[in-house]
């Protein structure tokens, strides 16, 4: 099977959404989103020829042709109460019967307004130091199922009332001393959550691996990843990152397991944004560049832009092990805007950088020292190029393989690459056809 | 991004999940109906907007949208964006006792609905009568629908107390993207509606007897077929003038209806309006502030104008 997983090589907001949307068009023929990490905190904007637009958060970003459907595997932190809401507002696009669509893997564990609560009121107490997170309750989440595997409330749960009532108890109650001066602890009576969750479990499938398993081996399957490469919580610049493994990771296992492989599709900017605080390198404030869905939001921070940062790149493109191609978006602004320029190498310390040294696998000290570093840097600006494809090409060691000038299926092209640059594997033709 | 922006209200979830058949806001249309809901049928009818001792100034306002394919996805749209006019209007102020109808105006010489009128409500069940409107999808793409009939019909169907009792005319928005027949045909008055003319009569003026009773607003929105089309304004300005308004984003529908009203009433001013939105965190100011832009700069009093020749006097209407 040709399966492909699409992952942002930045700090999110490339356009996998887009890509994604073009992949399950129906002339390409991807029936599955699979999505594998992050949870509702996902922004996946689409925008479709017809002008119909709609945020992805939960449902794949494929969901606009009819009959693609959505998988939310165990990576997943699934949120039943923003799902409904998601798919309410699909219907008034037109795109009725989401909830039919989607199947949840029971292990998924469950993003409860509680975790959401407990969220905001730290990031709150912290003030001017947040972390960038988009108080949805995603960190509280993986932090409390780190803790208490077993006790987490996952979507399976929601098959069971009494399980369920027990862990989300536990939970409320865990919180609320961990919260302690910071609280009271928010979020709705317990049996009020109850109740919408069975609801939750009534409506929406509810399957295992081993349907995945199936699913992987009877059609071809978009994976879709959530946020970006440089945010993840081992290889991003710690602690400015995401508690999820953003790289291609986890897609790769769940293909494993079904005896499977797909083409690993990489996307990028030509240009880089980041939303609140962190290193980037390249940020210039005076570039002032369109961004429709992308504002200041009251738990991220403001939303950053800066020039195309291939040392950047070039790092996420190594520590994800490859990639096949690259989906290079957001040409049409290139196009617009020459002031763009393009950075091969930092300064720090008055010395040139051009690689950011991966570290070991799991080494939050280095990541951290890493941070330092990039913090310091100062980008060294070259002249637009002539082709943006061609320098992210050889920059990147991968083809461009899909070139988009505009968020709609039509403006995206398909690219043959020109040079040969030494794939990952053997997989020779990274075009998704 | 990760701004979260779809809600996590729990009881809204379990009301989503439980719904029978996760029918969307389209449920009669949806489910292949293939005629007018009873409920919204202008046959013989009368609306009426009465003050009562909860509403004792009542306002009337009705918003009719074109339902036919020229429209594209815009009714879905609208059928879903609409239900938050009522919330709009009540949390800002603009008016306090707005009693809301709902319509849908098809195409009366091809359509199965041609006209789909709902009640005046003042909570929300009027938010029933747009899950009762049939998305026709038809029209005969010629550029013109009978918006003619609806016009009628609120000149000659509606009683409403704000302009009896107080002698302050309803606000009327249609939305829509193309052109009204040149003539009212008797013959269509007498089939959808149920009166009996002696003869056809001219849009203009119908149109002249609607705005008695009626401050009327044509709104033509983005994602329709013929946006921008000099024609289709041009046809409109010479019928409403500065009351004709593009609209460029139509997820500002609600908050542009709401300005006007709102200026309608005198209860703000074009410029609180938009600090309103932005108050709120409403991203529609700036597709708002171009459509109004017009009509918040030179709004003056409206000239009330006499009953025209040709439609006044007896209207010889035979009730059904």
């Amino acid at each position: 099977m040709n399966h492909v997983i699409v992952v942002d090589l930045g700090y999110g907001d490339a356009g996998k959404g887009s890509v994604v949307d073009w992949l399950c068009s129906a002339s390409r023929g991807y029936r599955t989103v699979v999505r594998f990490n992050g949870g509702a905190q996902a922004a996946h904007n689409v925008i479709r020829d017809d002008g119909r637009q709609h945020t992805f958060a939960q449902f794949g970003s494929g969901t606009f042709t009819p009959g693609v459907r959505t998988w939310l595997s165990r990576f997943m932190l699934v949120d039943p109460l923003a799902l409904a809401a998601e798919a309410a507002h699909l219907a008034s696009l037109g795109v009725t019967g989401a909830l039919d669509l989607v199947t949840v893997d029971k292990d998924a564990l469950l993003t409860t307004p509680y975790h959401r609560a407990a969220n905001r009121a730290r990031e709150l107490a912290r003030g001017g130091a947040r972390h960038g997170s988009c108080g949805l309750g995603i960190g509280e989440t993986a932090s409390y199922a780190l803790a208490h595997p077993a006790e987490a409330p996952r979507a399976g749960d929601c098959l069971a009332p009494r399980t369920l009532e027990r862990k989300l108890k536990a939970l409320r109650e865990h919180l609320t001393d961990e919260l302690g001066p910071l609280g009271p602890l928010g979020g709705p009576p317990l049996a009020d959550l109850c109740d919408a969750y069975l609801a939750f479990a009534g409506r929406v499938k509810l399957a295992d691996g081993a349907d995945l398993r199936r699913l992987l081996r009877s059609g071809r399957v978009v994976f879709e990843g959530a946020q970006g490469v440089l945010l993840d919580e081992w290889r991003g610049f710690h602690p400015y990152t995401t508690w999820s493994t953003t790289t291609f990771a986890n897609a790769e296992e769940l293909l494993a397991e079904a005896g499977q492989s797909a083409v690993r599709l990489g996307v990028t900017r030509c240009y880089q944004v980041r939303h609140g605080p962190g290193p980037f390198v390249t940020e210039d404030p005076s570039l002032e560049l369109p961004e429709r869905h992308n504002g200041r939001n009251a738990w991220q921070g403001e939303f950053r832009t800066g020039h195309l940062d291939l040392v950047a790149l070039r790092y996420a493109v190594e520590v994800t092990g490859g990639v096949d191609g690259i989906a290079l978006t957001h040409l049409d602004v290139a196009e617009q805007h020459p002031e763009l320029r393009v950075c091969r190498s930092y300064l720090v310390g008055g010395e040139p950088l051009t690689r950011i040294e991966p570290g070991p696998p799991h080494d939050l000290d280095h990541q951290q020292r890493l941070t330092s570093v990039l913090l310091g840097a100062r980008p060294v600006l070259h002249e637009p190029p002539a082709s943006w494809a061609e320098v992210v090409e050889a920059e990147a060691g991968a083809p461009v393989t899909l070139l988009s000038a505009g968020p709609a299926a039509a403006a995206k092209t398909e690219r043959a690459f020109t040079r040969t640059a030494a794939p990952r594997n053997n997989i020779a033709e990274p075009a998704m056809s | 991004m990760g701004s979260g922006i779809w809600s996590t209200d729990v009881y809204d979830a379990a009301a989503r999940y439980r719904a029978a058949t996760g029918a969307s806001a389209f449920a009669y249309s949806d489910s292949g109906a293939t005629k007018t809901h009873h409920d919204l049928d202008p046959l013989g009818v009368t609306r009426e907007s009465r003050d009562s001792a909860e509403h004792p100034q009542s306002v009337a306002i009705a918003v009719l949208f074109d339902v036919t394919g020229s429209m594209r996805l815009v009714p879905r749209a609208l059928q879903a964006k609409l239900p938050q006019l009522l919330g709009l209007l009540l949390r800002h102020g603009y008016a306090e006792n707005p009693q809301i109808l709902f319509g849908a105006i098809g195409d009366a010489t091809c359509d199965r609905a041609p006209l789909q009128i709902g009640q005046f409500e003042s909570d929300n069940r009027m938010d029933d009568d747009l899950g009762k409107i049939m998305l026709e999808g038809g029209g005969g793409g010629q550029k013109t629908e009978s918006y003619e009939l609806a016009l009628y019909f609120m000149a000659r169907h509606t009683a409403i107390d704000c302009h009896e009792k107080r002698g302050k005319r309803g606000y009327l928005f249609i939305i829509g993207d193309e052109m009204a027949y040149s003539r009212l045909k008797h013959d269509e008055v007498k089939g959808v509606i149920g009166d009996t003319l002696a003869q056809d009569f001219t849009t203009s003026s119908v149109v002249r007897e609607v705005q008695r009773k009626w401050d009327t607003y044509y709104i033509l929105p983005e994602g329709s077929s013929y946006v921008g089309d000099s024609e289709v304004l041009d046809f409109w300005r010479a019928l409403l003038g500065q009351n004709v308004i593009e609209l460029a984003d139509l997820d500002a529908v609600c908050e542009t209806i709401a300005l006007t009203i709102g200026l309608g009433e005198a209860a703000i001013d074009l410029d609180e309006g938009l600090a309103d939105l932005q108050d709120v965190g409403s991203a529609a100011g700036t597709a708002v502030s171009k459509a109004l832009a017009t009509i918040g700069a030179t709004r003056g009093e409206l000239v009330v104008t006499e009953p025209p020749a040709d439609l006044s006097g007896p209207s010889g209407n035979v009730r059904l």
